[in-house]
């Protein structure tokens, strides 16, 4: 059965952001941990969220939806007219997912990142 | 604390034990435990070997397999008595739904009272025996409501397959051919071909909506319903509205566009908190010229086989549809020729499943594919035949839909 860890960090970049280090696959049994840990962060206050993406070997279309609800919770009136979400980005998928986000043009609607000092700057 | 007397009082009232002498229930009682159980703590582990059976004092208890839950019992209730009787595993798991206090007796003690009473023993297996028919009524009950949802589901799947196409329009020096293979699960595949009005125009959709089962044949039905509304009716100048000879018209890939950032913005914005989406080809064919205008919204890469050998692969022009109601997409043409075939397909045929879990992949079909020679129809046959053979014996855990269209090649007149 598929498993999903996920540590909390946080780091000091223009703007506080909370970094979600995911472990393991995303899929119809694990994206509610997902989900209710997005909650619980941005719940405690989080704003900007990196999704540390380097630990997925697998995301399926229950972990893209998630994605999608998270950015919902994190929008505001300003970010509802971009076309990218300034509050959730993505670090260094691994190539299988990489290449799940390119089919789904999802790349289209989020920031991806190879590179965490990047990804922290962009925020 | 409770003492003997109480405890006989607690087994009187036990159905379970209905019929036994009180010189019985005093051995039971006797030889009883208290138990204080704190809520969410596990009494019976599913597949454990146990000798102990339980009476509830107070309180409630969960028997249940996993996360399927059986039955509650309450106050007065017995449970464990079947792996007491026929020292089987335990059959399902048992937790505390809130704090509890339990009698529990173990088989040891359970025989050697009973032995004393020969009358005992019919009671007992009065007792059994009745729960066992209530355990048959129970079975009976839960049958008739799944074979009602089952009748549902079935229901269900003849008014989604209602929102395919019954028939492909015929249309001169074109052939096109379709195939849609359900999985057994509900799923969210579809496809679409249909004329635009006052034009040689055709419309071809292909899509998928994410996950599987109800809610996907719900979305399923939504986006095929709103491209198909939105194209047909949705632009100035195919408007409902009569606007007289003088009517505006928009560009085919005017009429498009529209359909899709209508079709990805309604559901992105009304049905937000869904998070569902689907991945889309889209295309108008002018019949006459063979030019495909198109847009692809996330979906698997359309192949044109050209009469030539060449192959290319129609890209995403854009992400999955009823997400981001902002997203934006852009519109592309390929024109096609004479001999050349466009195969549209799903996800459910590149990455079928064999047993060892490879998945078939786009490679597979770009090295089995030949379409010269072949008809639509046979076409789709080969693909289709190919996949299954490299399923074996795998279940087909997803719908399969594929969409072949072909310029038929012109028999020079005379």
């Amino acid at each position: 059965m598929a498993t999903l860890n996920i540590m909390v960090g946080e780091a000091q970049s223009n703007v506080p952001v909370t970094i979600l280090r995911l472990e393991g696959d995303i899929d119809a049994a694990t994206q509610k941990a997902l989900q209710d840990k997005a909650t619980e962060v941005v719940a405690g206050g989080a704003t900007h969220i990196l999704l540390d993406m380097s630990g997925v070997n697998y995301m399926g279309s229950a972990g893209f939806r998630a994605i999608h609800a998270l950015t919902n919770m994190l929008s505001s009136e300003e970010s509802s007219t971009l076309s990218k979400s300034p509050y959730l980005k993505l670090l260094n998928p691994t190539e299988s997912v990489a290449r799940v986000i390119k089919t789904l043009g999802f790349d289209m609607y989020l920031d991806i990142y190879q590179d965490r000092d990047e990804a922290l700057n962009s925020f | 604390m409770i003492d003997k007397e109480n405890k006989i009082e607690i087994l009187r009232g036990c159905k379970f034990l209905r019929g036994l002498k009180e010189r019985v229930l005093s051995d039971l009682a006797a030889n009883a435990e208290t138990l204080r159980i704190d809520s969410n703590e596990n009494i019976i582990t599913q597949g454990e070997t146990g000798s102990t059976m339980y009476f509830v004092i107070s309180g409630k208890v969960r028997v249940h397999d996993g996360e399927v839950i059986w039955a509650y019992i309450e106050e007065g209730g017995v449970f464990g008595e079947m792996a007491v009787l026929d020292s089987e595993i335990r059959s399902a798991s048992v937790t505390a739904e809130s704090d509890s206090l339990l009698l529990s007796i173990n088989r040891e003690v359970f025989y050697e009272a009973l032995s004393a009473d020969p009358e005992a023993f019919k009671a007992v297996l009065q007792a059994v025996l009745q729960r066992e028919r209530e355990i048959v009524e129970q079975i009976k009950v839960r049958t008739a409501k799944l074979m009602s949802y089952q009748k549902e589901m079935e229901i269900g799947r003849r008014i989604q397959a209602d929102f395919l196409p019954g028939s492909i329009p015929e249309v001169d020096n074109w052939e096109i051919a379709a195939r849609f293979e359900a999985a057994r699960e509900v799923a969210g595949d579809f496809y679409d071909v249909f004329k635009l009005e006052d034009s040689s125009h055709l419309a071809v959709v292909i899509g998928d909506v994410c996950d599987k089962g109800v809610g996907a044949a719900l979305f399923m039905t939504l986006f095929r319903s709103l491209i198909r509304a939105s194209s047909l009716y949705g632009c100035v100048g195919s408007s409902l509205i009569d606007t007289g000879p003088e009517k505006p018209t928009n560009s085919v890939s005017e009429v498009l566009l529209n359909s899709i950032l209508t079709t990805n913005r309604y559901i992105a914005t009304t049905h937000a908190g869904s998070s569902m989406f689907a991945s889309m080809f889209f295309g108008f064919l002018d019949t006459e010229t063979g030019k495909l205008t198109y847009v692809n919204a996330g979906h698997e890469s359309p192949m044109v086989f050209r009469k030539n050998g060449d192959i290319e692969l129609l890209d995403i022009t854009g992400g999955v549809l009823g997400l981001f109601p902002t997203a934006s997409y852009a519109v592309k043409t390929v024109t096609l020729h004479e001999g050349d075939l466009v195969f549209t397909y799903t996800d459910g045929v590149n990455e079928a499943k064999n047993l060892d879990g490879d998945q078939f992949t786009e490679q597979r079909i770009l090295e089995i594919a030949a379409p010269e020679g072949n008809d639509t129809e046979s076409f789709l046959a080969i693909v289709l035949d190919a996949v299954r053979q490299f399923r074996g014996e795998a279940e087909q855990s997803d719908d399969i839909t594929m969409l072949a269209l072909k310029y038929l090649p012109q028999v020079a007149a005379g």
